[in-house]
């Protein structure tokens, strides 16, 4: 038979319910846990992997925040892109590694998502090519983007930016974020054996440290195959 | 170096008093709740539902994989049992719990004794050990315990831990395989995912509204003559629809429920196979594989009917990982051979028709 339930133990039970709690949790508990057991801010982007699976279709979602945030501002950010379509259609049809590829305004960010194959550095200093010159129109109107126009000069400072505003990417499997903790600790996977039920400190504590991640590296519909093949298998004419 | 390892063979043997290693298997997946031994059921998914209904292979099947159940136009029949993943002799469908789904493609006439392959399935991703000793130990973690509420004061330190406190007994839960389970996992890594996946994976709307994963690898020969690693898995074209984990567990639905659906008209599911890539550790069934791997679908089965005879068509079928045909082999997945024994043991205690590996 199982035990009956108190009132102590129904209000305990709704405690992560309760404002009071919340407050405590976030300006006391949290605060608490992350200077007792701060976490790294984990890099963006895609993970090395040496399937060829993993280095197809692979997410950047890139955030960058707006200089000026007033509605003109944006109007400005928006102008900057809207006079580079032309552009960006050439860029696509020449770099041939891109699947997607979309800009939108967050809040107060500029963000670029897009679907690419390949390696990461390839695929920015392929847009640098390609597609730089957007880069440095739109890079006006974002925070520390002067620091790296013109793309074309700053190639290795702007592969590091951009790796430094893409968004960290949960791991597909939940418990596989103690391996990345642990990684970029430089602690051997499982040294220190976690506790299963630690799995929400833990990603509680990560997203302090990383604020706006991916939820994962995305859904596929038809995974494993790339750009260039599906253009060929369809007779584009590549 | 041979005959030590007949000689470590044999001393195993005489210490485990003449019971292979399959047999202490079968008898560590025992419940002191399960059915008892006389009643001749299984240990785990003890408690089942039969249906049947047939499969049809899509277009682009055969090209991946010879066997005759996907070869172009050809529909088969099938077998189906679903199952409660406990060993519980008592139904508690609303229990979190990963659910099972084992079918049978019959190749020719007789249902009973004829070619058939078999595709079993479970609600997670991954077996929760890569080797036989491991899941040894692991079903010794994971005998059941009681299972009691923690105290608030308990909770109350796990929610400034920032930890979960643990799930609060169900009605009429007294023991439960998960306190065992979890402890198991805080030790060893590669246990963590399906036991992690195990215990939030929740209580399905109904049989037809969950996605069945074979865990293991399988080597497949397409027409091409190629071998491939794949891994199946099942969709069902309603979609995934979970009880609301807020509510109330109901404990006896789900035979219900697919009564009724089936008899107001037919479930399916789309069989969709993984390819594997180099890299990828075929061998180990603990470990899902990436979301990233090409996808194909090999067709479509439709449930029409539920079983009429639930003892013929549920509890007393016997089905195995390994009963494949030509076109399917099984990898070297070490917990896949196992299970082929595995099967053939509970087969053997519960007096269940013969298996085609009983005659080899």
């Amino acid at each position: 038979m199982a035990d009956e339930e108190g009132w102590l133990g129904r209000f305990v039970d709704n405690l992560p319910e309760q404002g009071w709690f919340k407050f405590l949790s976030n300006h006391f508990v949290v605060p608490y846990w992350v200077w007792r057991e701060p976490k790294a801010k984990l890099p963006g982007g895609p993970r090395m992997a040496v399937q060829p699976g993993e280095n197809l279709q692979r997410m950047m979602n890139l955030v960058m925040p707006l200089k000026d945030r007033s509605p003109i501002g944006r109007a400005k950010a928006t102008l900057a892109l809207g006079q580079s379509v032309d552009t960006l259609y050439a860029g696509l049809d020449n770099v041939g590694t891109i699947h997607f590829a979309r800009f939108v305004i967050i809040e107060n960010n500029l963000c670029m998502m897009s679907v690419y194959d390949g390696d990461f550095d390839s695929y920015v200093r392929d847009f640098i090519v390609s597609i730089g010159n957007v880069f440095d129109a739109v890079l006006v109107h974002v925070e520390g983007g002067d620091a790296v126009i013109p793309t074309k000069q700053n190639v290795e400072k702007f592969v590091d930016w951009i790796h430094d505003h893409d968004l960290f990417q949960m791991p597909d499997f939940a418990t596989d974020l103690f391996d990345l903790q642990d990684e970029a600790q430089n602690l051997a996977a499982n040294r220190a054996p976690h506790d299963l039920s630690s799995l929400s400190r833990a990603l509680v504590l990560q997203l302090h440290a990383n604020p706006n991640f991916a939820l994962g590296s995305g859904f596929r519909s038809y995974a494993g195959y790339s750009a260039a093949q599906i253009r060929s298998t369809f007779g584009m004419g590549w | 170096m041979l005959v030590r390892s007949i000689g470590r063979g044999l001393v195993n043997w005489v210490m485990t008093g003449g019971s292979s290693i399959y047999d202490r298997l079968v008898d560590s997946l025992w419940r002191p709740d399960g059915p008892k031994p006389e009643e001749k059921r299984r240990p785990v998914h003890t408690i089942g539902t039969g249906a049947s209904g047939f499969f049809a292979a899509s277009d682009n099947a055969a090209h991946f994989c010879t066997a005759e159940h996907f070869q172009k136009g050809r529909t088969v029949p099938v077998s189906v049992r679903f199952s409660n993943g406990s060993g519980n002799a008592t139904r508690h469908d609303g229990w979190s719990d990963l659910r099972g789904m084992a079918t049978r493609f019959h190749l020719d006439d007789d249902r009973q004794a004829g070619v058939a392959a078999d595709l079993l399935a479970i609600t997670v991703p991954g077996f929760f050990t890569p080797t036989v000793d491991e899941f040894l130990d692991f079903a010794k973690w994971a005998l059941p315990q009681p299972y009691l509420r923690q105290s608030p004061w308990y909770k109350f330190v796990k929610l400034l831990n920032l930890e979960q406190p643990r799930r609060n007994p169900y009605p009429r839960e007294t023991i439960s395989p998960d306190i065992g389970a979890e402890a198991f996992a805080d030790r060893y890594d590669n246990t963590k995912l399906p036991v992690f996946l195990d215990a939030s994976i929740g209580a399905p709307a109904s049989f037809a509204r969950a996605p069945y994963h074979a865990v293991h690898s399988f080597i497949v020969t397409g027409s091409d003559g190629a071998r491939r690693h794949v891994r199946f898995n099942w969709q069902p074209t309603l979609g995934v629809l979970n009880k609301d984990p807020q509510q109330p567990p109901e404990d006896v639905y789900l035979e219900h429920e697919l009564r009724e659906r089936l008899a107001a008209g037919p479930a399916s599911f789309s069989l969709m196979m993984a390819i594997g890539e180099g890299g990828d550790d075929f061998n180990d069934s603990s470990r899902a594989w990436s979301f990233q791997r090409r996808r194909v679908f090999m067709g479509t089965m439709t449930i029409d009917r539920y079983a009429d005879d639930q003892w013929t068509d549920n509890e007393h079928m016997s089905f195995n990982p390994c009963r494949l045909v030509d076109g399917i082999e099984p990898s070297d997945d070490p917990i896949l051979h196992a299970r082929r024994h595995l099967y053939e043991v509970s087969r053997l205690r519960r007096g269940a028709p013969l298996c085609p590996f009983a005659r080899s």
